[in-house]
C-alpha cells in the first residue's frame, strides 16, 4: 500500500498541471468516480446505489459531494480543502485495513460527514403532501426546536438515506422482538431458593433463565482515593460502607430476558399519559408494559445474550417490578453502593484485575509514547479499545472474583440512586449502613462505563449519570416514549434480588 | 463521554432548553424607509370584489348556520363563483342550507351533490370542487382539512380549527403541506380581514404606541343556544345538534369563541404566550359539559402578561374586545389609538352611511372580505395561507382551557408535545363513548384530613 503513495504528491501536482485550471480540477475531484477511485471503501458505492438517494422515481440521483460537502457558496471550497487534506493525512498515516466502517457509519460519526445545509438545499419543503402523520410530527418537532437544539439534524432520523443499511428502521416498530424464542420448553414456575447460594432464575411463561450470584454482605470503601489515576472528584470522599447480603445477576439483563417481559406485557398503543403509568401501577396488580419501540432498539447488533439497550430507566424499573411479581421474589435495581461492592469483589485497586488506569489508556501523548500493554484489561472489559463500537456477549470476557461478567464496560448500568456530584460527602458517620443515595435529584446514577469508554471510565469507582433529554433527542413521537431511549445505546441494567437474613430466602 | 466541562454544566443547561419560536407566515412585510427611523408596514390591499376569472366551484362541509352563511359570503365575493356540493351528517341541515341558498342567491344544488353522513365530507371533496369550505363543529376540522389538502383543494376553514393539541399539530402540518402545494387557506378569524382592525394594526406595527407591554382580551356575552335531548335522536345526533355545549365538539367556549380575541393579540404582538394559569367554572350552563366562564393569565416568553376573560352568562356586563398597552400609548386594536394621557392620537375613519351620517361599519364586512381575499389569492396566483397562525391561536386557547380544567399551570411546550385527543373513536349515530363529566379542578377537602 505505502509504495503507491510515494507517487501521490507528484501525481497530484501533475494533475494540477494537466487540468491547468483550478475550476476544472475542483469539478473533476467532485465527481462520484473520483471519490470511488481514491477512497478505500468499496461498500460506500454499493450501499449508496442501494439507497433512496440513488433509486429514485425520476431516475436522477444524488452525488457524493451533494451530501458530503456543503452547497456551493456555503463553505463548499473550504470544506473541500479540509476533506482533501484529511484524506491525504489518513492515507499517509493510517492503515486503511484497520478502519471499522460499521463504526464510522453509526450516527454519531456519520453526522460529522454530512452537511445539514446540503440536506436543506434540496429538501426545501419539509411537508410534502405524502408525509405521514408520524413524519409530520417529527418535522414539526424539528422546525420548532431546531433553533435551541442544534443537534437536531436530518440525519438523526434519515441515517439510511444516503447509504442503504439492512434492517434500519426509523418508524414505529410494532414487530420488534416478535419472532425470537420459539420451539423451546417454557418454564412453568420460578426458581425455588432455600439457601443463600447461587441459583438459576426461571422466568415463568418463557423459555428464559439467568444466573443469580450470591454476594455475601460486608464492609468496603466506597469511592476512589484522591491519588487514583484518571479519577473524577465526584468519586470522593471515600466512605466506609456496610452492606447486607444480596443476589446479583451474573450478566446484564439480556435481550432474551427483556423480550420475555416485553412479550408478556407490551402495550399495543401508546399511553395517553405523558408522565407514564409507573406511579399508578404500583397500586395495582397489572403492570403496563412497554409500547412498541420507534426504530431499531438493538441497533442491528443482535439480541440473544447481548445486553438490552435503548431501555429507559422507567422501563428498567418496571421490568424489575414485573419480574418480582412473576417470581415471587424481590428484584430491583442495585444501589450505587451495592454495584460498586459487587464490582470491586474485595479489591481496593482501580480495577478488580489490578493495574494502573493510565497504563491502560490509549489516547493522549503519554499513551502513544509508552505503547501501553492492554492485554489484561482486554480480557476482562469490553471498552473502546476492543469493542468494535458495539456491545458484546458474556462469553467475550472473564468474570470478576464474585463471578459477575461485564461489571465494567459493555454497557453502563442503571443504579437506583439519584446522581449528585457530592453524594458521598452527604453521608455522615463512621460506617454507613446500606446507603441509598440522595433523596431527590433529576438524573440517576449509571455505573461501569461502556463499550464506548476508554480505560479511565471503566474503573470500579467511576461515576456517570443519565441524560434523559439528550437521550430522547431524535424520538419524533409526540409525546416522546417513556419506554425507549432513541439516542442512547450504551446503557443497560443488571438486577439484584434481596436476601432476607431472617427467613433465609 | 465524560468530560469535565460538559458534565458539570449539563443539568443546568438542558433544563432551560424548551420551545423555540415557531415561524409564522405573514402577509405583512416591514421595511425601513430611506429616511431612517420610521418603519412602513405594508398590509393587504383590500378589494371590494374579487377579480373575475374562470369559474371556481366550492363544496360546503357542515351546513348549519355558519356554514350556510359562509357559503353565501363565498358566492357574494365576486363573479363566477359557485357552490356545487353540500355535505352534513344531518339531512335537515342539508335541506335547509339548500333552501336558503336558493332563496338568498337563486342558487340550485343538484340532488346527486347533496351528501349526508360521517363520510359526506369526502364525497364533497371528491365531487369536482376547487374550494372546500369547512364549517362543521370544530372537532372534525383537522380531518376534513387534511382530506381537502390531500385532494389539492383550496380551503376556507371556520375557526376554531381544532379542539386539542393533536388536532392543532395536524392542522399546522396540513397548512404547511398546503403551502408546499401552492394552495390558499383562509380561516374564519375574520378580524384579520376587517379593514378597521387592519388599519389599526398598521399604525401599531409602525410604532404609534411604542413597544407592546401588556394585553387584555374579552369575550363576555350572554348564553348561547342549547337543545335538550329528543327521543328521536341518538346520543351522537343530540350532541352534534347541541355542539356548542360539549367540550369535545367545540373545545369549550374559550376555544370556540374567545379564539378570535386571543388571535388578535397573537397578531398584534407577533407572539404567542408560552404558559397559562387560568380558572373557570360552570355556573349557569344548561346542557353539555362545558364551563361558562374562564379567566386566564397568559405569560409570554419576555414576561409580558395577557389577561383573558370569557363568559356566556345572561344578566352580566358584556364586552367583546381587545386592549394593548404600549410604551407610548394604547389601543383597542379595532379603531382607536390613545397616547399615555388618554388623548386620542388616531381613529379609523369609517365611510359615511348612505344618508350621509357618520358611519360605524367598514365598507365591506369582514365575513365577506375573507372570502374576497381567498378568491383573490386563488385567481391572482398569490397563495395566502393563515392555517398555521390560526392553529397556534387555537392552541393558545386550548392551553387556557386545560389550565382551568386541571387547576395547573400549562406550558406551550407541553401543548406541543401532548397526545391529548378529545372525542370518541367510533362515529355512528348511536351512543357516544366520551366522558360527559364537567371537569373539576383541584382536590376536595376531606373532613378530618387536617389536624
Amino acid at each position: 500500500m505505502k509504495k503507491k503513495w510515494i507517487w501521490f504528491i507528484p501525481g497530484l501536482l501533475a494533475g494540477f498541471l494537466i487540468f491547468g485550471s483550478g475550476s476544472v480540477m475542483v469539478k473533476h475531484t467532485s465527481e462520484n468516480e473520483y471519490c470511488a477511485s481514491c477512497h478505500i471503501h468499496p461498500q460506500a458505492t454499493s450501499s449508496w446505489m442501494q439507497s433512496v438517494h440513488y433509486i429514485t422515481k425520476s431516475g436522477t440521483y444524488t452525488n457524493c459531494t451533494d451530501c458530503h460537502l456543503p452547497p456551493h457558496g456555503q463553505g463548499y471550497l473550504i470544506e473541500k480543502v479540509k476533506t482533501g487534506a484529511r484524506d491525504i493525512w489518513s492515507q499517509w498515516t493510517k492503515d486503511s485495513a484497520s478502519f471499522n466502517w460499521d463504526e464510522k457509519g453509526q450516527l454519531e460519526n456519520a453526522r460529522h460527514h454530512v452537511f445539514e445545509s446540503s440536506c436543506i438545499a434540496c429538501h426545501q419543503n419539509l411537508f410534502p403532501p405524502e408525509l405521514t402523520k408520524e413524519g409530520a410530527d417529527a418535522h414539526l418537532y424539528y422546525t420548532s426546536y431546531k433553533e435551541k437544539q442544534p443537534d437536531l439534524q436530518c440525519i438523526n432520523c434519515h441515517l439510511n438515506a444516503g447509504h442503504f443499511i439492512a434492517g434500519y428502521t426509523h418508524g414505529g416498530n410494532t414487530g420488534f422482538g416478535a419472532t425470537s424464542l420459539s420451539n423451546m420448553v417454557t418454564y412453568q414456575s420460578p426458581a425455588l431458593v432455600s439457601r443463600f447460594e447461587n441459583f438459576k432464575e426461571q422466568i415463568p411463561g418463557s423459555v428464559v433463565s439467568f444466573n443469580m450470584i450470591a454476594i455475601p454482605g460486608g464492609t468496603f470503601s466506597l469511592g476512589s482515593p484522591d491519588d487514583e489515576p484518571l479519577r473524577d472528584s465526584d468519586e470522593g470522599p471515600v466512605k466506609k460502607v456496610s452492606l447486607d447480603s444480596f443476589y446479583m445477576a451474573e450478566i446484564e439483563v439480556s435481550w432474551d430476558e427483556y423480550l420475555a417481559f416485553y412479550a408478556q406485557t407490551s402495550g399495543e398503543g401508546r399511553s395517553s399519559d405523558t408522565k407514564g403509568n409507573g406511579a399508578k401501577s404500583q397500586h395495582t396488580d397489572a403492570i403496563s408494559g412497554a409500547t412498541p419501540p420507534y426504530g431499531q432498539p438493538d441497533q442491528g447488533w443482535g439480541k440473544g445474550l447481548r445486553p438490552a439497550i435503548s431501555i429507559s430507566f422507567h422501563a428498567a424499573e418496571t421490568y424489575c417490578k414485573w419480574l418480582s411479581g412473576i417470581t415471587g421474589k424481590n428484584y430491583r435495581l442495585p444501589t450505587e453502593a451495592e454495584w460498586e461492592y459487587a464490582c470491586r469483589a474485595g479489591s481496593t485497586d482501580p480495577y478488580f484485575f489490578g493495574g494502573d488506569p493510565s497504563r491502560y489508556q490509549k489516547s493522549g501523548l503519554r499513551a502513544k509514547i509508552s505503547r501501553n500493554d492492554t492485554s489484561v484489561i482486554n480480557s476482562f472489559v469490553v471498552y473502546a479499545e476492543n469493542s468494535r463500537a458495539k456491545t458484546q456477549e458474556p462469553g467475550f470476557v472473564t468474570a470478576n472474583p464474585f463471578g459477575l461478567k461485564h461489571m465494567t464496560g459493555n454497557v453502563a448500568e442503571f443504579c437506583s440512586d439519584w446522581y449528585q456530584a457530592d453524594a458521598y460527602s452527604q453521608y455522615s458517620g463512621d460506617v454507613i449502613d446500606n446507603p441509598k443515595g440522595p433523596s431527590t435529584g433529576t438524573e440517576r446514577v449509571i455505573r461501569g462505563g461502556s463499550y464506548k469508554d476508554e480505560a479511565g471510565m471503566v474503573r470500579s469507582a467511576a461515576r456517570e449519570y443519565t441524560r434523559t433529554e439528550a437521550w430522547l433527542r431524535t424520538d419524533p413521537q409526540m409525546p416522546k416514549s417513556i419506554w425507549w431511549y432513541s439516542d442512547c445505546f450504551y446503557v443497560g441494567f443488571r438486577v439484584v434480588c434481596e436476601f432476607d437474613t431472617k427467613t433465609g430466602k | 463521554m465524560k468530560t469535565g466541562i460538559s458534565r458539570r454544566n449539563f443539568l443546568g443547561t438542558t433544563a432551560a432548553a424548551g420551545l423555540t419560536s415557531l415561524t409564522f407566515p405573514s402577509l405583512l412585510t416591514g421595511c425601513s424607509s430611506e429616511k431612517g427611523k420610521k418603519t412602513t408596514v405594508e398590509v393587504m390591499a383590500f378589494l371590494d370584489q374579487a377579480p373575475d376569472g374562470p369559474e371556481l366551484k366550492a363544496g360546503l362541509i357542515g351546513c348549519g348556520g355558519r356554514g350556510t352563511g359562509a357559503a353565501i359570503d363565498f358566492l357574494s365575493a365576486g363573479p363566477n363563483l359557485k357552490i356545487v356540493a353540500l355535505g352534513d351528517v344531518l339531512q335537515d341541515r342539508v335541506d335547509a342550507c339548500r333552501e336558503e341558498l336558493k332563496k338568498e342567491k337563486g342558487h340550485e344544488i343538484a340532488d346527486e351533490n347533496c351528501f349526508v353522513g360521517f363520510d359526506a365530507f369526502q364525497k364533497v371533496i371528491d365531487s369536482g370542487v376547487d374550494v372546500v369550505i369547512c364549517a362543521t363543529p370544530p372537532f372534525f376540522r383537522p380531518e376534513h382539512f387534511a382530506a381537502a389538502v390531500e385532494a389539492r383543494k383550496h380551503v376556507f376553514l371556520e375557526k376554531p380549527v381544532c379542539v386539542d393539541p393533536v388536532g392543532a399539530r395536524s392542522v399546522i402540518a396540513t397548512a404547511r403541506k398546503a403551502a408546499g402545494l401552492g394552495l390558499s387557506v383562509v380561516t374564519g378569524t375574520q378580524r384579520r380581514h376587517q379593514r378597521d382592525y387592519v388599519e389599526t394594526y398598521k399604525n401599531v406595527a409602525e410604532g404609534m404606541i411604542g413597544d407592546i407591554v401588556a394585553a387584555n382580551c374579552y369575550w363576555n356575552q350572554s348564553k348561547l343556544w342549547h337543545f335538550f335531548p329528543d327521543p328521536k335522536w341518538s346520543e351522537m345526533e343530540y350532541m352534534i345538534r347541541d355542539w356548542v355545549n360539549w367540550s369535545w365538539l367545540s373545545g369549550d367556549h374559550i376555544v370556540e369563541q374567545h379564539v378570535h380575541n386571543l388571535d388578535v393579540i397573537h397578531w398584534f404582538t407577533g407572539k404567542y404566550p408560552v404558559k397559562a394559569t387560568g380558572f373557570g367554572s360552570r355556573l349557569r350552563r344548561v346542557t353539555g359539559n362545558q364551563y361558562d366562564n374562564f379567566s386566564t393569565d397568559f405569560i409570554f416568553e419576555n414576561g409580558m402578561h395577557m389577561h383573558s376573560m370569557c363568559r356566556q352568562i345572561n344578566g352580566c356586563v358584556n364586552n367583546v374586545s381587545e386592549f394593548i398597552q404600549g410604551t407610548k400609548g394604547s389601543s383597542n386594536c379595532r379603531n382607536s389609538i390613545l397616547d399615555l394621557s388618554g388623548t386620542e392620537l388616531w381613529k379609523y375613519e369609517y365611510p359615511a352611511t348612505e344618508d350621509g351620517q357618520p358611519g360605524t361599519e367598514v365598507k365591506v364586512g369582514p365575513y365577506k372580505q375573507e372570502h374576497i381575499d381567498l378568491v383573490t389569492a386563488i385567481r391572482t396566483g398569490k397563495p395566502y395561507n393563515e392555517g398555521e397562525n390560526t392553529a397556534m391561536s387555537t392552541l393558545v386557547a386550548i392551553m387556557g382551557r386545560i389550565s382551568a380544567y386541571t387547576g395547573k399551570e400549562v406550558t406551550m411546550d407541553e401543548m406541543m408535545n401532548s397526545d391529548m385527543k378529545l372525542g370518541p373513536e367510533v362515529f355512528v349515530m348511536g351512543p357516544v363513548n366520551v366522558s360527559k363529566d364537567v371537569p373539576v379542578a383541584g382536590e376536595a377537602y376531606i373532613p378530618g384530613s387536617e389536624s
